[in-house]
């Protein structure tokens, strides 16, 4: 196989010219599951073959992906991928030119205590029935209990025309449970996501059990929760909601491709944008992590990127191409969900690094104001506009946790956000989760619990 | 462009079905895919990349003891592997559980013949062609004003077909083209940016026009540039088609769906024949409307395609059902099974989801608001709660309009309430009717819906 991509990248070079070729061979195996109720809906299980072939001609990206890995089928893909990329170029007025990296021999192995391609399926269904069993019979309102499942195992080899050649192993788990309940008319949902790439083991830190009465516990709570009043309030937010404010308000915006889009990060580049107690990491090296993984898909081994420090915009995530345009280094950022698509910038691990002060500390000084501790959904703009959608949330009076509410979201703009961020607490937690931009990347964030002295509430009351 | 002919497809799937049923499989049913892409892209304001995609597999679902097991795989053109999947499958299932409630694979019906959902142009058109295309619409969008700035979009056709075959004698194929032009543009003046303002042209056929995508999608981003801060107060909002795709696609559309109607999961459940909306809406679910996105012979079962009614002047007349799920109350499929491609089991999904228009056109909508706002785009609706239809989104941005007029542009202006309730409030519907994913809809005017400003 690597003879054959390093033929393939030969035949752009050499006989169509191009100035970098890249060929990602990859076997994908899945095993997926759907279980409504007690009802297992689907049992899956899955493999694909397919090559994704890169080629940069006269300046433009040439792009082919193809579900074989025949040698004629090959050849003829990158023709059509060296032709287009070469048409394209004749309207280009700035060609695209590629940061330089370090040339790679490497194989990856990975090696989980519990492979989950030895688990058989009759072990996951009964994982995820307990799980639905458990959230059922938490409390009779609850009405229903989904859980999805998902494994993905496999090879990636990469190969490129300067030399690099790395095969990687690829394994992830993921699930997600969901409930509803009924309550007088009232109807309430709750999510729940987790995932690794350690392994099957995932489910021995979080047992089934417990994933359950989890999930179905946020259900209940919420028919007795009330409508948020719309308006300004301090909030304190919980670190999985920091997380996708991290990831939404910030992230987004620090993907050096979306900086160049027009978004407000690529001229506050060593500016002050934030209060001195934010500092937030993109890291793809944390050990099991759900965004963890050693080499991206442009071959760049990842690494602990610092994005905000101390208010003070710090850095970038890079692709080869954004690289060389900020004349910046090459982040390992550059990730494609599978052999369909192209690498692109994406987040792996994103956060808010913690500081020193207790939860007790961060609420005790708001008067009338919101706790929101877990999230549902989050969006972001390039003009620097947020939404965060809140599943689980407190009222906070004098000082105290009060009632329950439900169905709010927060929003603001990230630049004028950050500066309001006035304690940090000293706790910390990842959560796992799924970001789209066109494709989708298994990702982590998280952070600690933070106060925001004033943020718009969105509620109907 | 070659492709898989209608034989071929349908012997694989054919194959694979009495595979199945040879080694032990109760029911059998086979869905191959077929799909060619071609996508030229716009990338900070050039044309800078291509992309040429050719996917094709096979998903068999297979029942064995009213269990049901699925597998797939892209190796088609390998007879080892199309039989190996097949045991995966098998295995699959063996390992599930038996369902009470499994009454079978659908039965084989007659399907209708369409109308313009091919079109052998889209598939001739040549990459040179595309690229015309491309810079036609860039070309359009700057001539608009210098402070737009192209972020990213393009230019795309594909090619997709399916066939089908089930143990019940079901045996299908069906092909269709698509071809689709967008722009993403902001613009930016001093230190400000606009939100992402986006404007598209889809059809199944080769029928486009790239300059009103540019011009418009450019437009829009100017008129984003002047803000002034919106009031907390309750307010008319016209909604946009796209702002309707979210919010809809997220909330009513589940409570539509059979399954979560008998799974307590729909505020619809039991209200059949009861007034939901306003007697302004009627809505349908048309599988086989002319030149539809999502208009196609059969579903991801092979069931036909057909036109349901789902609101009839406010009123609720029916739900969404796959095989399953109609079985369960003996009744018959809507043909709504959906499928992402070879990967996924069929599940509940509507077609072309059609909100039938009204008389008054986008200018009279407009001149007839005393004051209110025109949404464009949300922001956040997938963070609604996909249950109760209870939304907390932004309008990015929001237009405000006072006594018929567009006057200035709002940003970070916050919307909140319950779509169930907003159904009940709609006061017009528009005439403008454009199709945006499975949404066909002309705008919808909604009184009473809270804002929250700044």
């Amino acid at each position: 196989m690597k003879d054959l991509l390093a033929k393939i990248n030969n035949t752009a070079v050499q006989k169509f010219g191009a100035q970098y070729a890249e060929a990602r061979a990859q076997k994908l195996f899945r095993t997926m599951l759907t279980l409504k109720e007690m009802r297992v809906e689907a049992a899956k299980q899955g493999i694909e073959n397919g090559v994704a072939l890169r080629v940069l001609v006269n300046g433009a990206w040439g792009f082919a992906s193809v579900g074989s890995f025949d040698n004629e089928i090959l050849e003829a893909a990158v023709s059509d991928a060296c032709r287009m990329a070469k048409m394209a170029s004749s309207r280009l007025k700035t060609p695209i030119k590629l940061a330089e990296a370090k040339v790679v021999d490497d194989r990856v192995e990975l090696k989980p205590r519990k492979n989950p391609v030895d688990i058989q399926m009759e072990e996951k269904i009964k994982t995820a029935l307990t799980v639905n069993q458990t959230g059922l019979g938490f409390d009779k309102r609850i009405k229903s209990c989904t859980t999805d499942y998902m494994d993905l195992t496999g090879t990636s080899l990469f190969a490129n025309s300067e030399g690099t050649n790395i095969e990687q192993d690829k394994l992830y788990v993921w699930g997600r449970i969901t409930a509803s309940a009924i309550d007088e008319g009232v109807f309430t949902f709750s999510r729940e996501e987790i995932g690794s790439t350690a392994g099957y083991e995932l489910f021995d830190e979080q047992a089934p059990e417990v994933l359950g009465e989890k999930v179905a516990k946020l259900a209940i709570e919420q028919l007795s929760a009330k409508s948020p009043k719309g308006g300004a309030f301090p909030v304190v937010l919980g670190p999985n909601v920091v997380g996708v404010f991290v990831h939404e308000a910030f992230g987004h915006l620090a993907e050096a491709d979306l900086a160049l889009s027009g978004g407000i990060l690529a001229s506050n580049m060593g500016k002050k944008i934030g209060s001195d107690l934010v500092t937030f990491y993109d890291d793809g090296t944390i050990e099991g992590s759900f965004g963890t993984f050693k080499y991206d898909d442009e071959g760049i081994e990842t690494q602990k990127t610092l994005l905000i420090k101390d208010g003070v915009v710090s850095g970038l995530m890079h692709n080869r191409e954004t690289a060389q345009k900020f004349r910046a280094s090459p982040t390992g950022n550059a990730r494609a969900e599978d052999f369909r698509v192209e690498p692109i910038i994406r987040m792996r691990c994103t956060y808010m690094a913690p500081r020193d002060q207790t939860f007790e500390e961060l609420v005790e000084n708001v008067k009338k104001g919101y706790y929101f501790k877990s999230f549902r959904g989050g969006q972001a703009n390039l003009d620097g506009t947020f939404q965060v959608g809140i599943q689980e949330g407190y009222e906070i009076n004098n000082g105290e946790i009060g009632d329950p509410v439900r169905n709010a979201s927060i929003s603001g703009n990230t630049l004028e956000t950050l500066h309001k961020v006035d304690a940090v607490g000293k706790d910390f937690l990842l959560d796992p989760g799924r970001c789209g931009k066109g494709q989708t990347a298994f990702v982590s964030d998280g952070g600690p619990h933070i106060r925001i002295k004033e943020v718009v509430v969105g509620g109907s009351a | 462009m070659a492709v898989l002919e209608k034989d071929k497809m349908i012997g694989l799937a054919e194959n694979a079905v009495k595979t199945a049923l040879t080694i032990g499989a109760a029911e059998a049913e086979a869905y191959v895919y077929e799909g060619q892409a071609t996508n030229i892209g716009i990338e900070l304001g050039q044309i800078s990349k291509t992309n040429r995609i050719i996917d094709r597999g096979l998903g068999i679902r297979i029942t064995v003891n009213k269990a049901v097991g699925f597998a797939y795989t892209n190796i088609i053109d390998d007879a080892a592997a199309v039989e190996s999947v097949v045991a995966k499958a098998l295995s699959a299932a063996k390992a599930s559980k038996s369902d009470p409630d499994w009454k079978g694979l659908p039965q084989k019906k007659p399907y209708a013949s369409l109308e313009k959902t091919f079109d052998d142009k889209i598939i001739e058109v040549s990459s040179e062609e595309l690229v015309n295309v491309a810079a036609t619409m860039l070309d359009a969008a700057g001539h608009v004003d210098k402070r737009v700035f192209p972020i990213e979009g393009g230019i795309g056709n594909a090619y997709i077909s399916n066939a089908i075959a089930n143990s019940n004698g079901i045996s299908g194929f069906d092909k269709g083209t698509i071809i689709e032009c967008s722009l993403a543009t902001l613009a930016k003046e001093g230190g400000e940016v606009t939100p992402v303002c986006f404007e598209f042209d889809a059809s199944r056929n080769y029928k486009i026009d790239p300059v009103w995508v540019g011009k418009e999608a450019a437009r829009l981003a100017v008129s984003a540039l002047k803000t002034k801060p919106a009031e907390t107060k309750s307010s008319t909002i016209i909604f946009t088609q796209f702002a309707l795709q979210d919010l809809f696609g997220y909330t009513l559309i589940n409570a539509v769906k059979a399954d979560n109607v008998q799974r307590n999961q729909s505020p619809f459940k039991d209200k059949v024949g009861q007034t939901v909306a306003s007697e302004k809406l009627t809505i349908y679910d048309d599988g086989l409307f002319p030149g539809g996105l999502r208009t196609w012979s059969f579903d991801g079962e092979g069931v036909p395609h057909q036109k349901t009614s789902i609101i009839e002047e406010g009123v609720l007349s029916n739900f969404l059902y796959d095989n399953y799920s109609a079985r369960k109350e003996a009744k018959e499929s809507t043909g709504n099974a959906g499928r992402a491609g070879y990967l996924s089991t069929p599940s509940i999904d509507t077609t072309n989801f059609h909100i039938m228009p009204g008389n008054k056109n986008s200018d009279e909508m407009l001149s007839e608001v005393d004051e209110g706002l025109l949404v464009y785009y949300l922001q956040g609706a997938h963070s609604s709660n996909p249950v109760s239809g209870e939304f907390s989104v932004v309008a990015t941005p929001a237009w405000k309009i006072k006594k018929g007029k567009i006057v200035h542009c709002s940003r970070g202006v916050m919307l909140a309430g319950n779509v169930f309730e907003l159904l009940k409030n709609v006061s017009v519907v528009g005439s403008n009717e454009r199709q945006m994913g499975q949404l066909i809809s002309p705008w919808l005017q909604v009184e009473n819906v809270r804002v929250i400003g700044k």
